[in-house]
């Protein structure tokens, strides 16, 4: 037998349509979820990104969630509701909620778990919120009412932050104890997580799944060849660039949303930019469409005005356009400012991600066409995190996310009142911008909320606490055979993971 | 003897140096461990949390008494914990390094099964085609950066082929198969340039011995041409293969960071990176000041078997 050149391509070829057996096998009703990151911890208090957030909340669970369409539904609660005749917020909780070592979830627990998070020495991401709790009473062991020092109607969706684990009180600081659907059964230090499904979780016939085994990738390329070539069932972060192979591969499907957003921050302590007439012309000198174009492959959207989410009651078609790209009317706006010359800044993003990089160099652009001249300061991501707390920056470009889809979740970007963080600009007041954000949490009738929300967004596009510049694209790539999933709308995308319990192969 | 332990204290002192510059300079780089910790993810961390944590990690305490007990931790064999979750240095050391240790030795395995046969035919049949052909692609393989002909592997032989996994890790005791499939590719990775620098050196080392007297003697005595190959060419021409691939394997040992990455293999390169990036102090110099101390130690055996080698060493 004579070997030739078209013999060894033809069984070249072949090869490819063996069975491979050197592929991870599935294994049966067991979900292989690809996550970027490794979780730093899985202390359920403390922020530590929406990949360890997703553990968390299909091992800790949470006492409400947000049901496929990102409305807030009861989870451990089976229902929550203020009390008109105290202002009380009170939670019911399940009668059939038990945590992982079979105890019954009680009131007594979510009390303790709010004082540990409301703590002095408290490191919980919802810290200041639940500092603001004034009384916890627990009248019977399935009723907790929630007394704060001032109304707040956004309560409810305190608890459905992915930092808002439950666990038992007889937990200790390295075993949490959750009533999740899934548990813990074991791990790969830095490479992979075992859930195995909690047979006594309260929900009536979830988890579908036996299980799901978290494999770390943190190149996205790589996390998107595992989910290509098999070895994976889902990822989470598809790459923008991989969104359109996703979507054309017969084998796989792609659920995305608009979610996070890009913004301008700006260091008001001092230059050009602490005069608001400067910062609307900043605001008016970008095309956003050139961002979505450059930083995320067209998987995006343009951002002109405050980010509210279409479609939800608070959205106002005009006021969404309050920021569009005029050029002219943005070198109008430094005319006014005694800046008609322009003048020379330095930004601030890191080269350490693409999105942050290319955003930047993409405003760096259009500034420079009404004639502010930017110099890129492109540090790693912990530089620039340092960079920003301190305030060392004249202008820069970030990328966040809401808490969740009320317009009070945008309070940790937009609310300068709080205390200086590298999200949010520097230094820069925006009183009835934070006016309206405070009245707006204190009101509970819905129609006054849609007002006072819009009348905050005229604010912002007058005071200009940051500028919205492009939604991103933010999507889960799966098989076809992964059933029940869907990636939550908005803010909430970061938090879509805990609808894994749904999940099943079809 | 006084020379040996003159060499030792060379070596003690070398690493202490390292620990201190690295503990100081990470120190100095700008980056809170504290605020990146809880702002993970891009959310704003609430300032006081910040400080309590801060108090929590003792990263308030003045930066001379931070790092004496942290050489007061050494001294006990002791690396401290990470910042991030309180898991002991040394025990994340031991799990790691010996993915990386392996991942390094199978790609030198495959270079030199690679790199020293076909260095050999090359000088035997030199000028000839196959000579030609793969000094060519030992060029190429040297210029072309280990991430791309990662990406490819990838891109070929997982994403459109299927052939193989597209990267990951699983223990050698849970599923040896699977273990041994798993290290292919980051191996390959690692050998490309190694087996081409392999190759030249081979080649160039077998050139010379064939030119040599002694080999020119062997073949007027009648020896068999395998047998002059063997004993006397191949033999007297590994010994600088040995020394250069000695020295690769040892940069190695803080250059598999890309093919780690690439690959997604749990090596020590991986949480040396994200160490890094978090600002976790503890991790960042424990991991550095180990593989400092192994090229301290793979330094001073060299020295130690040249002293035997060489008297004149000593005596200098």
């Amino acid at each position: 037998m004579q070997f030739s050149r078209r013999t060894l391509i033809k069984a070249g070829a072949a090869l490819s349509l063996l069975p491979s057996p050197l592929h991870a096998q599935p294994q049966a009703n067991i979900l292989r979820c690809g996550l970027s990151a490794w979780p730093p911890n899985l202390q359920p208090w403390v922020s530590t990104g929406a990949s360890a957030g997703t553990v968390k909340m299909l091992t800790y669970g949470r006492l409400v969630g947000y049901d496929k369409k990102g409305e807030l539904a009861g989870e451990i609660a089976e229902s929550f509701a203020r009390d008109p005749a105290d202002g009380a917020w009170v939670f019911k909780l399940k009668r059939n909620a038990f945590f992982h070592n079979g105890d019954p979830v009680t009131s007594e627990d979510i009390k303790w778990m709010i004082e540990q998070i409301a703590g002095e020495k408290s490191t919980a991401y919802m810290r200041a919120q639940f500092q603001m709790v004034s009384k916890i009473d627990t009248p019977d062991p399935h009723t907790v009412r929630l007394h704060t020092k001032e109304p707040v109607a956004t309560l409810p969706h305190w608890f459905g932050n992915y930092n808002m684990g439950v666990i038992s009180r007889k937990s200790d600081a390295a075993n949490p104890i959750g009533a999740g659907p899934f548990k813990l059964a074991g791990q790969e230090r830095g490479t992979s997580l075992d859930l195995v499904a909690f047979d006594k979780h309260h929900k009536s016939g979830m988890p579908k799944l036996k299980g799901i085994k978290f494999v770390v990738y943190a190149d996205e390329n790589l996390r998107f060849a595992a989910l290509q070539s098999g070895d994976m069932d889902m990822i989470e972060y598809v790459p923008w660039q991989s969104m359109e192979t996703t979507e054309k591969d017969p084998r796989l499907k792609l659920d995305a949303e608009d979610g996070p957003f890009m913004d301008v921050l700006f260091n008001a302590t001092q230059g050009p930019f602490a005069d608001p007439r400067v910062r609307r012309a900043v605001a008016h000198a970008v095309r956003r469409e050139d961002i979505v174009k450059a930083a995320f492959f067209g998987r995006g959207r343009a951002l002109e005005g405050v980010p509210i989410v279409e479609g939800t009651p608070w959205y106002d078609k005009e006021l969404a356009k309050g920021w569009n790209y005029d050029p002219e009317r943005a070198k109008a706006l430094l005319s006014q400012a005694n800046l008609a010359k322009g003048f020379s800044c330095k930004m601030l993003a890191t080269a350490q991600f693409g999105m942050h990089k290319d955003t930047a160099e993409v405003v760096q652009q259009h500034l420079a066409q009404v004639g502010i001249q930017c110099e890129l300061q492109l540090p790693d991501w912990s530089t620039r995190v340092a960079m920003g707390s301190r305030g060392q920056y004249e202008i820069s470009i970030h990328g966040v996310s809401g808490d969740n889809n009320d317009p009070d979740g945008l309070s940790v970007v937009m609310d300068t009142s709080l205390s200086p963080t590298y999200s949010r600009s520097f230094g820069l007041k925006a009183p009835r911008t934070s006016a309206a954000f405070a009245k707006g949490r204190a009101e509970f009738d819905h129609a006054k909320r849609v007002e006072i929300y819009k009348e905050m967004q005229r604010a912002a596009l007058e005071e200009v606490p940051i500028i919205g510049l492009a939604w991103r694209s933010q999507g889960y790539g799966m098989d076809k055979r992964v059933q029940g999933f869907k990636t939550l709308p908005g803010a909430l995308t970061t938090a879509s993971g805990a609808l894994l319990d749904e999940v099943s192969f079809g | 003897m006084r020379w040996f332990f003159r060499r030792i204290a060379t070596c003690l002192v070398l690493a202490w140096a390292v620990s201190l510059v690295v503990f100081m300079t990470l120190h100095i780089v700008p980056g809170d461990p504290a605020e990146l910790l809880l702002s993970t993810g891009g959310i704003a961390a609430d300032p006081v949390a910040v400080k309590e944590l801060r108090i929590k990690l003792g990263l308030e305490r003045p930066i001379l008494d931070q790092y004496l007990s942290f050489l007061g931790g050494v001294a006990r064999g002791d690396l401290g914990t990470s910042l991030v979750d309180e898991f002991p240095v040394t025990k994340e050391i031991a799990l790691r390094l010996p993915r990386t240790l392996e991942l390094i030795l199978a790609g030198t395995l495959l270079a030199v099964v690679l790199g020293i046969p076909a260095g050999t035919y090359a000088a035997l049949h030199r000028g000839g085609l196959f000579d030609r052909i793969v000094s060519g692609a030992a060029a190429l393989l040297l210029a072309i950066p280990v991430f791309v002909v990662g990406t490819l592997l990838v891109l070929v032989l997982a994403q459109m082929l299927k052939l193989m996994p597209a990267g990951g890790y699983v223990a050698f005791a849970q599923d040896p198969a699977k273990h041994l499939t798993l290290l292919t590719l980051p191996a390959i990775a690692i050998a490309k340039s190694l087996a081409a620098v392999v190759f030249r050196m081979t080649r160039a080392s077998v050139l010379d011995a064939l030119s040599k007297d002694f080999v020119r003697t062997a073949r007027a005595k009648g020896l068999a041409p395998s047998r002059v190959l063997l004993r006397h060419v191949i033999r007297n021409s590994l010994t600088p293969v040995v020394t250069v691939l000695g020295l690769h394997m040892g940069t190695l040992l803080g250059g598999t960071v890309l093919v780690e990455y690439v690959f997604n293999w749990p090596g020590l390169s991986t949480p040396l990176l994200r160490a890094v990036e978090a600002r976790d102090y503890p991790m960042v110099v424990g991991i550095v000041l180990t593989i400092s101390g192994l090229f301290l130690l793979i330094n001073l055996i060299m020295d130690l078997v040249y002293a035997a080698l060489d008297p004149r060493v000593r005596a200098a």
